[in-house]
């Protein structure tokens, strides 16, 4: 089988030749290389291993009703687990929101002053 | 009881948040604190001679801690009348009064992720205070100045912890 391609304008003519026993020989501008069939060529990947990452989410919540007093993250900061975030006043406590996750904070989702209600999500972390 | 006792802190609130290994109802007291707070971080006046103190909480239920600070101030009104005739006055949520001034306030604290990891309730007792400085001595009193004589601060701790012991039995009940 004989096909001819051209690269940046210089033409080249190949021929594919089977010499049998599994063998192959191509000709490139006149000059011959042989294969073998079955030969494979083990390519070496280096087996990169990706950190295991978390993508439950990352919602720091308040357990408590009241009203955020102190933010001490801004978005972009990195959280370590247990880290401070909020300061949470109710009536009778203060209440420090540390985090369960470490992360990126992606989203700050209350400002100081702002009441909050049990449950609600304060900061989403990536 | 276990009681820590130092000579001057920042505040034992503060102090008691540090604890690595935190055991519960271990009390953290202080002759003095430099850094002395309470609620919204308003400075809480602490000289010698008054009781300061904080205790660390078993863990309890957030509903549980908020009912036991609002009886945290009962107590703390109870002692002070069956111990020295005294009337004080509970001031919604976290303060005492005798006479139309405060002697008392408490400050419970929580460390909260999921769940409840470290409650502290600090209290702070205006007992043996001489003189308070201009600038409170309209809104603020002591034991001393009520009563004119000493106080045992110790035998004024022992009380209180012990009642606030028996109190959240009863509440976690």
């Amino acid at each position: 089988m004989k096909f001819k391609f051209k690269i940046e304008n210089k033409e080249y003519e190949i021929e594919i030749l089977e010499e049998g026993q599994g063998q192959v020989k191509i000709k490139v501008g006149g000059k011959e290389f042989s294969f073998g069939e079955r030969e494979k060529e083990e390519i070496a990947v280096a087996k990169t291993v990706l950190p295991k990452r978390d993508f439950s989410k990352k919602e720091i919540k308040t357990p408590i009703a009241g009203i955020v007093s102190e933010i001490f993250v801004k978005e972009g900061d990195f959280v370590k687990k247990e880290q401070k975030t909020l300061l949470v006043s109710a009536m009778k406590m203060e209440n420090e929101i540390v985090s369960d996750f470490e992360g990126r904070v992606q989203k700050i989702l209350v400002q100081k002053k702002q009441e909050v209600k049990e449950g609600d999500i304060l900061i989403f972390l990536q | 009881m276990k009681i820590k006792k130092y000579k001057v802190v920042t505040s034992t609130n503060a102090l008691a948040k540090k604890i690595k290994t935190p055991k519960p109802w271990l009390v953290l007291l202080a002759e003095k604190q430099s850094l002395g707070y309470g609620r919204k971080g308003s400075a809480w006046f602490s000289p010698k001679g008054g009781l300061y103190f904080s205790i660390i909480l078993p863990k309890s239920k957030i509903e549980d801690l908020q009912t036991l600070t609002i009886l945290a101030a009962f107590i703390v009104a109870k002692v002070i009348k069956e111990n020295f005739n005294l009337e004080p006055f509970i001031k919604l949520p976290n303060d005492v009064w005798v006479n139309g001034k405060k002697i008392a306030g408490i400050l419970t604290e929580n460390v909260v992720g999921k769940e409840v990891k470290l409650s502290v309730m600090g209290i702070g007792l205006n007992t043996n205070i001489e003189k308070f400085p201009r600038n409170l001595e309209n809104t603020a009193t002591s034991l001393k100045i009520e009563l004119g004589r000493e106080v045992n601060n110790e035998k004024i701790l022992k009380q209180i912890v012990g009642e606030l012991k028996n109190q959240l039995k009863t509440i976690s009940e």
